[in-house]
């Protein structure tokens, strides 16, 4: 119900309902696949088969797009850097000292393509997968790494505890800034310094509030029993199934493809 | 200062899948000197309602009215220095070093003189019986203390209004009846109190005039005993019900709705059957 928490869109869809350590692989898988992609052919393909899952998840255009939104200053950026100082290839135009080469229109475009890919990616896999469904598919994946003592079932737990307080948290400042908006507090208008200042009576009892939910929730964890994730079970159980495989499966087809191409 | 709400809706989240409708149009008037009380279970819109009060909230259809003037018109400041709100569990939004300090919050913002913000910190911590914490920190004592302290930082702004949520959930006995007692206090020095509360006994000891919500709007409001004696139902103070099984042996009982009134009715039953 709440849409600031991440970028989950909940639908019914053979993506959503994936292993997410299936879709986790996949995503990584295509990931690196996608630095292996180096020709127009290949892009294509590529973004062609993105969109058809994409499709497939039933997320509507307009959402989906939305992704991109944040990272679209970055691809301007590092195309146009690209596209004025690369020194490879035949010059197609130039103003004075500015030139535009051939091989800087082959990077910007290849480099462009491929962030916005990376990112659709991503979203794709954080779009169709619950935050804590996304927890616990890294635990797992995580979890070879538990040999080199690295503390994948905390980290999973710290990473869903984060998500979950999200919301509380942010309810929790929106009725600290009325008190102090019913007291006369003023948050918008002055210099920089001010509307810093403005902000510590609601920081000041948001961290101390925070700091007492911490508190009583490992109160609450350690009442339940809690004592690691030694011998711990899960409420809800991942199965991965044959189905799940097609996941990475078909990432590495799709790129394998791009890469011919 | 007379406060009015007429037909005031408010929905939250307009326009999208989570649309809910608080208040189904209220109208309500707080008249100038009276404690006026505001019971209602879980999610009637009380706390919807009290923040319409001070513009807080604004009504998604329907009028606040401040002296038959739309409270729209007015400066938002002004209008909020003039109806002190004072949310639910307020000690939550303590955050200066000392308490002192954090009452000061609301003056300095008056473009006081510095004289004037201290004599009204000290007032309003005297009035809730807080004077002796003012340079403790707020971290270090009870929630009763710490309550006490933040009602303190509104009255400090000397509203002619006082709005106070639910002002004695989760206070020990003691506290909870001076709390009531400066309630009283303030109404006797001639301000108008509204106040949110789930506890009907209290209720019955301190308001002038009561209103029930019931999902998003008025079942009832009047006098006390007008209000709780209209059904009969569990939903009354002790003292109600009390006086409501004197009554079928006793027809005289009539409808005494505080303790000292119940008491003083029982006696006479008493005493007229010896």
């Amino acid at each position: 119900m709440n849409r600031t928490l991440g970028q989950f869109y909940p639908a019914t869809s053979p993506i959503h309902t994936l292993d997410p350590r299936a879709k986790i692989s996949a995503t990584a898988l295509f990931v690196v696949g996608l630095f292996l992609v180096d020709s127009i052919a290949g892009f294509v393909f590529v973004a062609g088969a993105l969109a058809a899952v994409v499709a497939a998840s039933r997320i509507p255009a307009g959402p989906f797009l939305r992704f991109f939104k944040p990272v679209a200053p970055l691809v301007a950026l590092t195309a146009s850097f690209q596209l004025f100082f690369s020194r490879e290839g035949e010059v197609l135009l130039s103003w004075g000292f500015v030139e535009v080469r051939e091989g800087g229109v082959r990077l910007a475009v290849f480099l462009a393509l491929r962030i916005l890919l990376l990112v659709a990616a991503a979203g794709l896999l954080t779009a169709t997968t619950a935050p804590l469904a996304l927890a616990d598919g890294m635990e797992d994946l995580l979890s070879p790494l538990k040999k080199m003592r690295f503390p994948a079932h905390e980290v999973a737990m710290m990473t869903s505890i984060a998500l979950r307080f999200i919301p509380t948290l942010g309810e929790e400042a929106k009725r600290i800034t009325t008190a102090q908006a019913a007291r006369g507090a003023d948050f918008s208008g002055g210099g920089l310094l001010r509307r810093a200042r403005a902000l510590l009576p609601i920081l000041v009892p948001l961290t101390v509030g925070a700091f007492r939910r911490a508190d009583e929730l490992a109160e609450a964890m350690e009442s339940r029993g809690y004592k690691g994730g030694e011998g711990r079970t899960r409420f809800r159980e991942l199965r991965f199934g044959p189905r799940d495989l097609l996941a990475p499966l078909a990432a590495v087809l799709i790129l394998a493809g791009g890469v011919v191409l | 200062m007379r406060l009015e709400l007429r037909d005031v809706r408010h929905v939250y989240a307009l326009g999208t899948p989570f649309e809910v409708a608080a208040l189904r149009g209220v109208s309500l008037g707080v008249e100038p000197g009276e404690i006026l009380a505001i019971v209602g279970g879980t999610g009637s819109g009380k706390s919807t309602l009290i923040q319409h009060l001070n513009l807080l909230l604004e009504p998604t259809s329907g009028e606040v009215l401040v002296d038959g003037a739309d409270a729209r018109t007015l400066n938002r400041g002004e209008l909020r220095r003039r109806v002190g709100l004072v949310f639910q569990f307020p000690e939550a939004a303590l955050f200066a070093p000392t308490f002192a300090e954090d009452v000061a919050f609301a003056p300095r913002r008056m473009d006081l003189d510095e004289d004037e913000v201290e004599s009204r910190v000290r007032d309003a911590l005297r009035t809730l019986g807080a004077e002796r914490l003012a340079q403790r920190s707020p971290f270090s004592l009870s929630g009763g203390e710490r309550r006490r302290v933040a009602i303190s930082g509104v009255l400090a702004m000397r509203p002619e209004v006082l709005v106070l949520d639910e002002p004695t959930a989760g206070l020990d006995p003691a506290t909870r009846e001076e709390l009531l007692g400066v309630i009283r206090a303030l109404r006797d020095g001639g301000g108008t109190v509204v106040f949110v509360s789930h506890e009907l006994d209290e209720v019955a000891e301190v308001a002038d005039r009561v209103c029930v919500l019931e999902r998003g709007s008025i079942r009832a409001s009047g006098k006390p005993a007008e209000v709780f004696y209209a059904e009969e139902s569990a939903h009354a103070p002790a003292t109600v019900r009390a006086a409501l099984l004197l009554a079928r042996c006793y027809p005289e009982v009539g409808r005494p709705v505080s303790f000292d009134e119940t008491l003083a009715t029982i006696r006479g039953v008493l005493e007229g059957s010896r």
